[in-house]
């Protein structure tokens, strides 16, 4: 009974390291898009706050528009639906676009109007993918799922749900 | 006498009974496997199929209409769409490559693909691009003065035994604009493999319509965007219109998969009834034997045999025939996925991999044996408590 017991909790304990708090019970910044946008210069520089986050793992949220292939290896993580909300806001462009490059064996239920939560290593300035070309804003190694209740603000609000 | 040598003498003392147990858990485990095969296959063979292209820009309708037919080759063309849409899509400045694409006839059962050269163009993020194993591609002839020149996918080729310098047409009103093989392409394992390729001159002149009306139509426009950030912007801006859409191919095979998960989802459910099924089968099969064989176990007992020995005896012979009936269910499912990989193939659908070996196989055959030790433990535990005294008295 207790050895069960324990192999639930040791079950639970590695479920939650999937997308949980990271070690030494650090606390993930959370960036938001309004965030990304300011950062931007105009010789597609960003600036050095924005690169403070770079190699330190951070969360982000927003819509994903499938760009690369349909396993969602790669996608872009957009302010902006990029199926949905026809009536509602023109399309983001690159200040609030993220290239996302999912860890291995990540799995998601793609909808494109729901808002998902990316936790990755981050990194910013200009760079030229031989596959996705160029980008400013990219988070590699993510673990993603769904944002339940999230909402996108363009400006101000930026709590977590 | 080991425990071993029982069970092999206890199972061919039941020789009938013991194979149709065995069968049981071999169908049950080949259903398991073939299902899970093919499912698997048909989505690894979609992601391996999908275009590089993100956008796909045709006439309003089905966006999943329009990624089917012009990426995967099935399902009916969506309506026609003015050479002006690639034109406009060509000079747009956000747009690195746009390339035509008509569908629409087909020869023996393999679709025509209208296309230019830049199909077939190998840029650096392209993870497939169609190379020839023989001859050349059609050339980029003048619309008014078409070569007829085709460029055969891998399997076209195989199937209707054409190769270069071959001509073909299919019906009386084609017989006019015979085509010539040109080119055979390398098997990519994607749609392109079942498809014939000709220049958008010899497709014009073919097609009456675009004859007699002067009109150069065509199914759809394959485009890659410089910055994948403006993809979000062609994506809305092509879809506004009254007239035309913009699908994103990933997006729609994602949306396919959602919907194979909710088939996934109620395979698991009969799978599951199956397993209980196969498990309830073997239980009553083994509580059988037990029943039959409690004055044997007796005299065992009495002949110095520990009930922990007997015990294990039953498991084992539990656990056999669910191992047996495992093995031969691994390979049987093999056997169903390729065979239903290959009709699908033949059916124009995804090709799957039906021997693809994995993590599947070994856990599925520990879980048939687990099976077998749980539908074994009640009989065993029987076995276990068998009186010596009462089961021994004269008959």
């Amino acid at each position: 009974m207790r050895a069960t017991a324990t192999a639930l909790a040791l079950l639970l304990a590695l479920a939650g390291l999937s997308i949980g708090p990271p070690a030494r019970g650090e606390e993930i910044p959370r960036l938001t898009f309004a965030q990304l946008a300011d950062s931007m210069r105009a010789n597609l520089g960003v600036t050095q706050g924005i690169k403070a986050y770079n190699g330190r793992e951070i969360e982000i949220q927003g819509f994903i528009i499938p760009a690369g292939p349909p396993d969602l290896s790669f996608f872009l993580l957009s302010r902006v639906s990029g199926t949905g909300n026809y009536c509602c806001e023109l399309p983001s462009g690159q200040d609030e676009t993220v290239y996302v490059y999912t860890a291995r064996g990540v799995s998601l239920r793609y909808d494109p109007v729901r808002v998902y939560r990316v936790r990755g290593v981050f990194e910013a300035g200009h760079q030229v993918d031989r596959s996705y070309g160029v980008s400013f804003f990219r988070v590699r190694d993510a673990r993603v799922e769904e944002a339940v209740g999230a909402r996108i603000f363009k400006v101000g609000e930026t709590k977590s749900p | 006498m080991t425990p071993v040598t029982v069970v092999w003498r206890y199972l061919q003392g039941r020789f009938v009974t013991s194979v149709l147990t065995v069968v049981s858990v071999a169908l049950g485990v080949s259903l398991v496997i073939a299902s899970v095969l093919l499912t698997r296959g048909i989505k690894e063979a979609f992601i391996a199929g999908a275009t590089d292209y993100n956008l796909i820009v045709g006439a309003k309708g089905s966006p999943t209409q329009l990624v089917l037919n012009v990426i995967f080759r099935m399902d009916a063309p969506t309506p026609n769409i003015p050479l002006s849409t690639y034109e406009n899509l060509r000079s747009d400045p956000r747009v690195e490559v746009a390339v035509p694409v008509a569908m629409g006839d087909a020869y023996q059962g393999f679709r025509y693909v209208a296309t230019t050269e830049a199909y077939f163009a190998p840029f650096s993020w392209r993870r497939h691009v169609p190379a020839l194993l023989t001859g050349r591609l059609f050339r980029n002839e003048a619309p008014e003065r078409p070569d007829y020149e085709a460029v055969l996918g891998a399997d076209a080729a195989r199937r209707t035994g054409l190769k270069p310098e071959d001509r073909f047409y299919e019906g009386e009103e084609m017989a006019a604009y015979p085509l010539r093989v040109v080119g055979v392409l390398r098997p990519a394992g994607t749609a392109d493999d079942r498809a014939i390729f000709i220049s958008l001159g010899s497709y014009w002149e073919m097609n009456e319509i675009s004859r007699k009306a002067m009109i150069k139509p065509l199914t759809a426009v394959l485009v890659r965007p410089k910055r994948l950030s403006d993809l979000p912007a062609l994506h809305r801006g092509w879809n506004v219109g009254p007239d035309l859409q913009a699908a994103l191919p990933s997006a729609i095979l994602l949306n396919v998969f959602n919907l194979l998960g909710l088939v996934e989802d109620v395979l698991a459910v009969v799978l599951a009834v199956v397993a209980v099924v196969v498990g309830l089968y073997l239980f009553v099969t083994m509580y059988n034997a037990t029943l039959e064989r409690r004055r044997e176990i007796a005299t065992m007992r009495a002949l110095g045999a520990r009930r922990a020995t007997v015990l294990g005896i039953v498991l084992l012979e539990s656990c056999a025939i669910a191992a047996l009936g495992g093995l031969a269910g691994i390979l049987g499912g093999h056997g169903v996925a390729a065979l239903g990989g290959s009709l699908l193939a033949a059916r124009g659908g995804p090709v799957t991999q039906g021997l693809a070996f994995s993590a599947l196989q070994p856990v599925t055959f520990g879980a048939v044996v687990a099976l077998g030790a749980l539908a074994g433990l009640l009989p065993a535990v029987l076995a276990y408590r068998t009186e010596v005294a009462e089961n021994l008295a004269p008959l």
